[in-house]
């Protein structure tokens, strides 16, 4: 194995990546703003204009950005280390498209409208459906192909769900938001949002994040981690509950983003020395970058109706993941 | 093949049961299969002239017959629905059913294609042009004088005009060439979407309504549809902090969607909100 960079750096420069991330994507929007002024104004707690989109649209959609992409960074790579499989992403096994169903039905039955944490909610037990139905139809370390062929059986039902429960809605603009829900977008969110995704993101991550060592233990065989002293059992639910955590507010607040859990800690894999515990900070911090730069893409391309956030991400998430699978198929 | 068959099968069906009195003045059946020319059709037909009109007018949000149309039968505008209506003359709308209105008129059912004005002349052009095929020009003078005497009312003059921008689920605004657009002009009000270089009816991020400057907000009156991601931009915590910076007007949609009669009822609250205090 090629010697990687130093782990600490590394995190440091990925976390700047995504502060510098952070404030393009609220510096760049549709309309300019003096952001300094805005935040003085803010900040002498004068509601001008500036302050106002400032405070309300931009920054939420930054945050949210963060927020979701490192959710899904940090969820492909504990699925990544759980299943033991690099193409474990959130999306590719249809873990984002059970959140996004799970919303669905908390949203459009009206659920969500009175009480707002139905719709993480529903994300929540949407993708911890989908994680608990992958690992037992495909976990330890299975065959690739049972994992993908899992996920796209789970993917095709969720997304038929999706679009049915919405064309059973009374909801005359159903047809457009198949594509909120199936592709994501970050556009006109708001605090609200934020306010109610963020402890459920935080505590997702934390869980995950505590199985950093028993996944390094864990890449040596289950057997080696139990002789290690890790509780596999509890690693495996600490994970499966984290990555619902993680994954279903996200998806319920944005839709489902593909690819972000794949690219992302394919490319740091070589840097964090093939550790899968390693990686799973890195990944989130990547994910946060790769999320952000995408939104801040689809505002400047200048295409409107905007695109959707999951266009720009499989658009450089799909051939990445041919490439995966070519490089997958020379080496066996 | 089978589909060639089928076309034959109909044209025969057609030829021998019923189209023959389409040429008739005013025809005995007709079909509408557009919210817009459900309307005019309920409006100014006699009651035994309507056969179907489309489910849209009987779904009370978007209609002002809905009340009306209870008792005629639906259509979804499948031509296999209106086939089954044996109609005289179909009303259709330029961009709405086309794949049944190109089938329809395979078979030699008469389909007259009302267009989406965006002018008040366009209006009245097209209220007639409904009057004259289902046999009621008169009815229709009658429809267009009494419009004409409505939007005719003074409108304020006031300087700087107010500045005011449409607000509708999903971000979609009412750009220049609109009928919208013609109406807020007409009441004395600047449209600043078309300032931002919209089409007709083009999308507009909130970020960018909100930082043009606008001093009227004209969103759809009734807000209590079935949830929806479209509508979520209508109730965006911004728009409660804009407090008084911003004012906002609500017109339910029903009222200027389409070009009846109701336009004027839309017009009067233009009017008034152009003449209030900022």
């Amino acid at each position: 194995m090629s010697p990687s960079p130093p782990y600490a750096p590394l995190a440091g420069a990925l976390a700047a990546l995504v502060l510098v991330a952070f404030v393009a994507s609220v510096r760049i929007g549709y309309a300019t703003i003096d952001v300094g002024g805005a935040l003085a104004d803010l900040l002498a707690g004068r509601t001008s204009l500036g302050a106002l989109v400032l405070m309300e649209l931009r920054l939420p959609r930054a945050i949210i950005g963060a927020l979701v992409g490192f959710s899904l960074g940090l969820a492909g790579a504990a699925m990544q280390g759980l299943l033991r499989n690099p193409l474990a992403d959130a999306g590719v096994i249809g873990v984002s498209g059970a959140a996004a169903f799970g919303a669905v039905m908390a949203f459009y039955s009206g659920l969500s409208a009175s009480f707002g944490l139905a719709l993480p909610t529903g994300g929540i037990l949407g993708a911890g459906v989908a994680v608990a139905l992958l690992y037992a139809l495909a976990g330890r370390g299975s065959a690739t192909m049972t994992l993908i062929l899992a996920g796209v059986a789970i993917s095709s039902l969720a997304g038929a769900l999706t679009a049915l429960a919405l064309n059973l809605s009374p909801n005359p603009y159903a047809a457009t938001e198949v594509m909120f829900w199936l592709m994501g977008s970050l556009a006109d969110r708001s605090m609200t949002h934020v306010q109610f995704a963020a402890p459920l993101l935080i505590a997702g991550w934390l869980m995950i994040l505590v199985c950093g060592p028993a996944l390094d233990a864990l890449s040596l065989g289950e057997d080696t981690a139990t002789s290690l002293g890790f509780h596999m059992a509890r690693v495996r639910l600490l994970l499966i509950v984290g990555t619902a955590l993680a994954v279903g507010p996200a998806v319920a607040v944005t839709g489902a983003i593909g690819f972000v859990g794949l690219v992302v800690p394919h490319l740091l894999r070589p840097l964090v020395g093939g550790r899968p515990g390693r990686l799973l900070l890195v990944s989130g911090l990547g994910g946060a970058a790769l999320v952000l730069a995408a939104d801040i893409a689809v505002r400047v391309v200048g295409v409107r109706p905007e695109l959707k956030l999951g266009v720009v991400t499989a658009l450089i998430g799909a051939p990445f993941f041919l490439l995966l699978l070519w490089r997958l198929r020379r080496e066996a | 093949m089978a589909e060639r068959f089928l076309a034959f099968v109909l044209a025969a069906a057609c030829l021998g049961l019923w189209c023959g009195s389409a040429a008739a003045a005013a025809p005995a059946r007709v079909v509408s299969i557009n919210l817009c020319t459900d309307e005019l059709l309920v409006q100014l037909a006699d009651p035994a002239q309507v056969a179907s009109v489309s489910w849209l007018s009987a779904a009370s949000a978007g209609s002002n017959v809905a009340d009306r149309v209870m008792d005629v039968p639906q259509n979804h505008g499948f031509a296999e629905e209106v086939v089954a209506a044996r109609p005289d003359l179909v009303l259709a709308g330029r961009y709405t059913a086309r794949a049944a209105v190109s089938v329809l008129r395979r078979i030699g059912v008469p389909v007259v294609d009302a267009d989406a004005p965006g002018t008040l002349d366009q209006v009245k052009a097209e209220i007639r042009r409904v009057a004259d095929a289902i046999g009621h020009g008169d009815r229709g003078d009658a429809m267009i004088a009494e419009l004409e005497r409505r939007m005719s009312r003074p409108t304020p003059v006031r300087t700087p005009k107010l500045r005011a921008a449409v607000l509708r689920p999903n971000g979609f605004t009412a750009g220049p060439g609109s009928l919208s657009d013609e109406l807020m002009r007409r009441a004395g009000l600047v449209n600043v979407a078309a300032e931002l270089k919209l089409d007709t009816y083009g999308q507009l991020p909130l970020e960018t309504i909100i930082l043009a400057g606008v001093d009227l907000l004209i969103v759809d009156g009734d807000r209590a549809g079935p949830p929806a991601i479209a509508t979520e931009v209508l109730s965006h915590p911004i728009l409660a902090k804009l407090g008084d910076r911003v004012r906002v007007v609500k017109i339910p949609p029903r009222l200027w969607t389409c070009y009846g009669p109701s336009i004027a009822d839309a017009y009067d609250i233009l009017v008034d909100a152009a003449g209030s205090a900022p």
